[in-house]
Protein backbone atom coordinates (compact mmCIF):
# COMPACT_ATOMS: atom_id res chain seq x y z
CA UNK A 1 0.00 0.00 0.00
CA UNK A 2 1.59 2.95 -1.43
CA UNK A 3 2.13 6.18 1.52
CA UNK A 4 -0.57 7.90 -0.57
CA UNK A 5 -3.37 5.50 -0.44
CA UNK A 6 -2.35 4.78 3.16
CA UNK A 7 -2.97 8.99 4.08
CA UNK A 8 -5.68 9.15 1.61
CA UNK A 9 -7.50 6.20 3.53
CA UNK A 10 -6.95 7.23 7.29
CA UNK A 11 -8.16 10.70 6.44
CA UNK A 12 -11.99 8.65 4.88
CA UNK A 13 -11.88 6.60 8.37
CA UNK A 14 -11.02 9.25 10.74
CA UNK A 15 -13.64 11.73 8.88
CA UNK A 16 -16.03 8.43 8.86
CA UNK A 17 -15.69 8.29 12.80
CA UNK A 18 -16.14 12.32 12.94
CA UNK A 19 -19.67 12.38 11.21
CA UNK A 20 -20.69 9.25 13.77
CA UNK A 21 -18.78 10.98 16.65
CA UNK A 22 -19.75 14.82 16.60
CA UNK A 23 -22.89 15.98 18.21
CA UNK A 24 -23.43 19.08 16.25
CA UNK A 25 -25.27 17.77 12.93
CA UNK A 26 -23.56 20.40 11.26
CA UNK A 27 -19.95 19.29 12.17
CA UNK A 28 -20.82 16.04 10.93
CA UNK A 29 -22.22 16.95 7.84
CA UNK A 30 -19.01 18.20 7.39
CA UNK A 31 -17.29 15.35 7.92
CA UNK A 32 -19.18 13.69 5.31
CA UNK A 33 -17.70 16.30 2.90
CA UNK A 34 -14.51 15.62 4.27
CA UNK A 35 -15.09 11.41 4.01
CA UNK A 36 -17.01 11.57 0.42
CA UNK A 37 -13.78 13.51 -0.90
CA UNK A 38 -11.35 10.91 0.53
CA UNK A 39 -13.72 8.40 -1.21
CA UNK A 40 -13.53 10.00 -4.90
CA UNK A 41 -9.48 10.12 -3.73
CA UNK A 42 -9.36 6.35 -3.30
CA UNK A 43 -10.94 6.33 -6.52
CA UNK A 44 -8.87 8.17 -8.39
CA UNK A 45 -5.79 5.91 -7.03
CA UNK A 46 -7.87 2.63 -7.88
CA UNK A 47 -8.13 4.12 -11.66
CA UNK A 48 -11.52 4.90 -12.01
CA UNK A 49 -11.24 8.33 -12.63
CA UNK A 50 -15.10 8.85 -14.23
CA UNK A 51 -16.28 7.41 -11.04
CA UNK A 52 -14.05 9.71 -8.79
CA UNK A 53 -15.77 12.60 -10.99
CA UNK A 54 -18.65 11.51 -10.54
CA UNK A 55 -18.51 11.02 -6.52
CA UNK A 56 -17.42 14.80 -6.50
CA UNK A 57 -20.17 16.36 -8.24
CA UNK A 58 -22.63 14.07 -7.30
CA UNK A 59 -22.38 12.94 -3.83
CA UNK A 60 -20.24 15.78 -2.57
CA UNK A 61 -21.90 18.27 -4.71
CA UNK A 62 -25.50 17.91 -4.80
CA UNK A 63 -26.54 15.30 -2.15
CA UNK A 64 -24.67 17.07 1.00
CA UNK A 65 -25.88 20.72 -0.35
CA UNK A 66 -29.08 19.13 -0.38
CA UNK A 67 -28.43 17.72 3.32
CA UNK A 68 -27.28 21.10 4.44
CA UNK A 69 -30.08 22.97 3.25
CA UNK A 70 -32.31 20.75 5.21
CA UNK A 71 -30.25 21.38 8.30
CA UNK A 72 -30.15 25.37 7.47
CA UNK A 73 -33.68 25.15 7.08
CA UNK A 74 -35.06 22.73 10.13
CA UNK A 75 -32.52 25.40 12.31
CA UNK A 76 -31.79 22.99 14.95
CA UNK A 77 -30.65 23.71 18.49
CA UNK A 78 -27.24 22.56 17.99
CA UNK A 79 -28.06 19.75 20.69
CA UNK A 80 -30.26 17.88 22.44
CA UNK A 81 -29.56 17.02 26.65
CA UNK A 82 -30.28 13.56 25.92
CA UNK A 83 -26.70 11.85 26.19
CA UNK A 84 -26.29 8.25 24.75
CA UNK A 85 -25.06 6.10 27.77
CA UNK A 86 -21.84 4.56 27.93
CA UNK A 87 -23.04 0.72 28.22
CA UNK A 88 -25.25 1.54 25.61
CA UNK A 89 -22.39 2.90 23.08
CA UNK A 90 -19.78 -0.34 24.67
CA UNK A 91 -22.70 -2.60 23.40
CA UNK A 92 -23.09 -1.22 19.67
CA UNK A 93 -18.93 -1.02 19.22
CA UNK A 94 -19.16 -4.76 19.68
CA UNK A 95 -21.60 -5.74 17.71
CA UNK A 96 -20.19 -3.51 15.60
CA UNK A 97 -16.09 -5.48 15.76
CA UNK A 98 -18.19 -8.86 15.40
CA UNK A 99 -19.95 -7.89 12.53
CA UNK A 100 -16.92 -6.30 10.84
CA UNK A 101 -14.58 -9.56 11.63
CA UNK A 102 -17.52 -12.00 10.43
CA UNK A 103 -18.10 -9.91 7.13
CA UNK A 104 -14.34 -9.01 6.38
CA UNK A 105 -12.81 -12.47 7.18
CA UNK A 106 -13.99 -14.53 4.87
CA UNK A 107 -14.06 -11.43 1.97
CA UNK A 108 -10.13 -10.96 2.78
CA UNK A 109 -9.27 -14.56 2.50
CA UNK A 110 -10.97 -14.97 -0.61
CA UNK A 111 -8.69 -13.03 -2.77
CA UNK A 112 -5.30 -14.63 -1.48
CA UNK A 113 -4.72 -17.20 -4.35
CA UNK A 114 -4.63 -14.58 -7.23
CA UNK A 115 -0.85 -13.98 -8.39
CA UNK A 116 0.30 -10.53 -8.81
CA UNK A 117 0.54 -11.00 -12.85
CA UNK A 118 -2.91 -11.50 -13.09
CA UNK A 119 -3.92 -8.81 -11.14
CA UNK A 120 -1.77 -6.45 -12.84
CA UNK A 121 -2.97 -7.04 -15.60
CA UNK A 122 -6.47 -7.38 -14.43
CA UNK A 123 -6.20 -3.59 -13.15
CA UNK A 124 -4.77 -2.39 -16.71
CA UNK A 125 -7.93 -4.38 -18.11
CA UNK A 126 -10.31 -2.41 -15.82
CA UNK A 127 -9.28 1.65 -16.26
CA UNK A 128 -12.85 3.42 -15.89
CA UNK A 129 -12.15 6.41 -17.96
CA UNK A 130 -15.04 8.19 -19.76
CA UNK A 131 -15.35 6.21 -22.97
CA UNK A 132 -15.08 2.34 -21.35
CA UNK A 133 -17.96 3.43 -18.91
CA UNK A 134 -20.28 5.17 -21.78
CA UNK A 135 -19.73 2.11 -24.20
CA UNK A 136 -20.71 -0.29 -21.69
CA UNK A 137 -23.97 2.10 -20.08
CA UNK A 138 -25.23 2.78 -23.84
CA UNK A 139 -24.51 -1.10 -24.89
CA UNK A 140 -24.60 -3.54 -22.37
CA UNK A 141 -26.58 -1.36 -19.71
CA UNK A 142 -28.73 0.42 -22.14
CA UNK A 143 -32.53 -0.98 -20.26
CA UNK A 144 -31.43 -0.41 -16.51
CA UNK A 145 -29.58 3.35 -17.97
CA UNK A 146 -33.38 4.57 -19.13
CA UNK A 147 -35.04 3.05 -16.45
CA UNK A 148 -32.82 4.83 -13.74
CA UNK A 149 -33.43 8.20 -15.44
CA UNK A 150 -37.38 6.86 -14.68
CA UNK A 151 -36.19 6.39 -11.39
CA UNK A 152 -34.61 9.86 -10.73
CA UNK A 153 -38.27 11.50 -12.54
CA UNK A 154 -39.98 9.41 -9.39
CA UNK A 155 -37.83 10.44 -7.16
CA UNK A 156 -38.37 14.46 -8.03
CA UNK A 157 -42.10 14.11 -8.46
CA UNK A 158 -42.13 11.90 -4.77
CA UNK A 159 -40.25 14.69 -3.36
CA UNK A 160 -42.31 17.26 -4.65
CA UNK A 161 -44.73 15.55 -3.13
CA UNK A 162 -44.31 15.10 -0.11
CA UNK A 163 -42.48 18.47 0.45
CA UNK A 164 -45.82 20.23 -0.63
CA UNK A 165 -48.18 18.71 1.22
CA UNK A 166 -50.21 20.36 4.04
CA UNK A 167 -50.35 19.33 7.25
CA UNK A 168 -53.28 17.04 7.34
CA UNK A 169 -55.64 17.15 10.17
CA UNK A 170 -57.98 14.24 10.58
CA UNK A 171 -61.10 16.25 10.87
CA UNK A 172 -64.48 15.07 9.60
CA UNK A 173 -64.73 16.29 6.02
CA UNK A 174 -67.03 18.87 5.83
CA UNK A 175 -68.65 20.52 2.01
CA UNK A 176 -67.19 17.41 0.14
CA UNK A 177 -64.03 17.32 -1.40
CA UNK A 178 -61.56 20.60 -2.67
CA UNK A 179 -64.09 22.86 -1.39
CA UNK A 180 -61.57 24.80 0.32
CA UNK A 181 -58.33 26.24 -1.24
CA UNK B 1 -1.44 -8.09 2.29
CA UNK B 2 -2.20 -6.68 -1.33
CA UNK B 3 -3.15 -3.21 -2.35
CA UNK B 4 -6.67 -4.57 -3.27
CA UNK B 5 -7.42 -6.22 -0.75
CA UNK B 6 -6.75 -3.73 1.82
CA UNK B 7 -9.39 -1.59 -0.21
CA UNK B 8 -11.82 -4.21 0.57
CA UNK B 9 -10.70 -4.00 4.16
CA UNK B 10 -11.59 -0.17 4.46
CA UNK B 11 -14.93 -0.68 2.80
CA UNK B 12 -15.75 -3.44 5.49
CA UNK B 13 -14.50 -1.13 7.99
CA UNK B 14 -16.15 1.86 7.18
CA UNK B 15 -19.60 0.02 6.75
CA UNK B 16 -19.54 -0.93 10.03
CA UNK B 17 -18.54 2.76 11.17
CA UNK B 18 -21.90 3.30 9.00
CA UNK B 19 -23.84 0.75 10.82
CA UNK B 20 -22.74 1.47 14.40
CA UNK B 21 -23.46 5.33 13.81
CA UNK B 22 -26.93 4.06 12.63
CA UNK B 23 -27.78 2.37 15.55
CA UNK B 24 -26.39 5.29 17.93
CA UNK B 25 -27.29 8.18 16.87
CA UNK B 26 -31.52 9.51 17.15
CA UNK B 27 -30.94 12.46 14.81
CA UNK B 28 -32.77 11.42 12.01
CA UNK B 29 -30.04 13.63 9.37
CA UNK B 30 -27.08 12.08 10.61
CA UNK B 31 -29.55 8.43 10.23
CA UNK B 32 -29.35 9.65 6.90
CA UNK B 33 -25.60 10.32 6.62
CA UNK B 34 -24.94 7.20 8.35
CA UNK B 35 -26.52 5.68 5.00
CA UNK B 36 -24.84 7.28 2.78
CA UNK B 37 -22.02 6.42 4.12
CA UNK B 38 -22.88 2.53 4.36
CA UNK B 39 -23.42 3.23 0.48
CA UNK B 40 -20.05 4.73 -0.17
CA UNK B 41 -18.54 1.61 1.52
CA UNK B 42 -20.04 -1.29 -0.82
CA UNK B 43 -19.15 1.28 -3.74
CA UNK B 44 -15.67 1.17 -2.37
CA UNK B 45 -16.24 -2.35 -2.24
CA UNK B 46 -17.52 -2.78 -5.85
CA UNK B 47 -14.78 -0.92 -6.91
CA UNK B 48 -11.95 -3.16 -5.74
CA UNK B 49 -13.66 -6.20 -6.90
CA UNK B 50 -13.45 -4.48 -10.22
CA UNK B 51 -10.36 -4.15 -10.18
CA UNK B 52 -9.64 -8.10 -8.99
CA UNK B 53 -11.56 -9.62 -11.76
CA UNK B 54 -10.87 -7.07 -14.54
CA UNK B 55 -13.36 -5.74 -16.17
CA UNK B 56 -15.71 -2.27 -15.65
CA UNK B 57 -19.06 -4.26 -14.35
CA UNK B 58 -18.75 -2.93 -11.21
CA UNK B 59 -18.40 0.90 -12.06
CA UNK B 60 -21.28 0.51 -13.64
CA UNK B 61 -22.90 -0.90 -10.87
CA UNK B 62 -21.38 1.79 -8.65
CA UNK B 63 -22.83 4.46 -11.25
CA UNK B 64 -26.30 2.96 -10.87
CA UNK B 65 -25.76 2.97 -6.83
CA UNK B 66 -25.35 7.01 -7.53
CA UNK B 67 -28.23 7.37 -9.55
CA UNK B 68 -30.56 5.99 -6.72
CA UNK B 69 -28.69 7.21 -4.05
CA UNK B 70 -29.31 10.91 -5.67
CA UNK B 71 -33.11 9.98 -5.81
CA UNK B 72 -33.17 8.34 -2.19
CA UNK B 73 -31.50 11.48 -0.90
CA UNK B 74 -34.26 13.19 -2.99
CA UNK B 75 -37.11 11.66 -1.16
CA UNK B 76 -35.44 10.86 2.38
CA UNK B 77 -34.97 14.40 3.12
CA UNK B 78 -38.74 15.34 1.83
CA UNK B 79 -39.43 12.78 4.50
CA UNK B 80 -37.77 14.61 7.18
CA UNK B 81 -38.93 17.58 6.48
CA UNK B 82 -42.51 16.62 6.95
CA UNK B 83 -41.94 14.20 10.13
CA UNK B 84 -40.16 17.78 11.46
CA UNK B 85 -43.70 19.87 10.71
CA UNK B 86 -45.67 17.41 12.28
CA UNK B 87 -43.52 16.23 15.42
CA UNK B 88 -41.31 19.71 15.54
CA UNK B 89 -38.36 17.34 16.00
CA UNK B 90 -36.44 15.03 13.87
CA UNK B 91 -35.20 13.50 16.80
CA UNK B 92 -36.36 9.60 15.98
CA UNK B 93 -37.62 9.11 19.75
CA UNK B 94 -39.72 11.95 19.27
CA UNK B 95 -41.38 10.36 16.41
CA UNK B 96 -42.47 7.14 18.00
CA UNK B 97 -45.97 7.16 17.36
CA UNK B 98 -47.97 5.68 14.92
CA UNK B 99 -50.33 7.97 14.49
CA UNK B 100 -51.41 11.56 14.67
Amino acid sequence: MSFMEFVIAAIGIASAIGVVGFRNPLSSAFSLILHLLSIAGLYALLGAHFLAVSQVVVYAGAIMVLVLFVLMLLNLKSESGRRIGIVRSALTVGVGLVIFLTVSGPMLAQFTDISQATLEQNIKASEGGVKAIGELLYGKYMVQFELSSLVLLVGVVGAVMLAKRKNVQLTPREGGMGGAK
Amino acid sequence: MDPITSYLGIACLLFTIGGIGLCLRRNAIVLFMCVEMMLNAVNLAFVAFSKIHGNLDGQVAVFFVMVIAAAESAIGLAIILSVFRSVASIETTDAAELKW
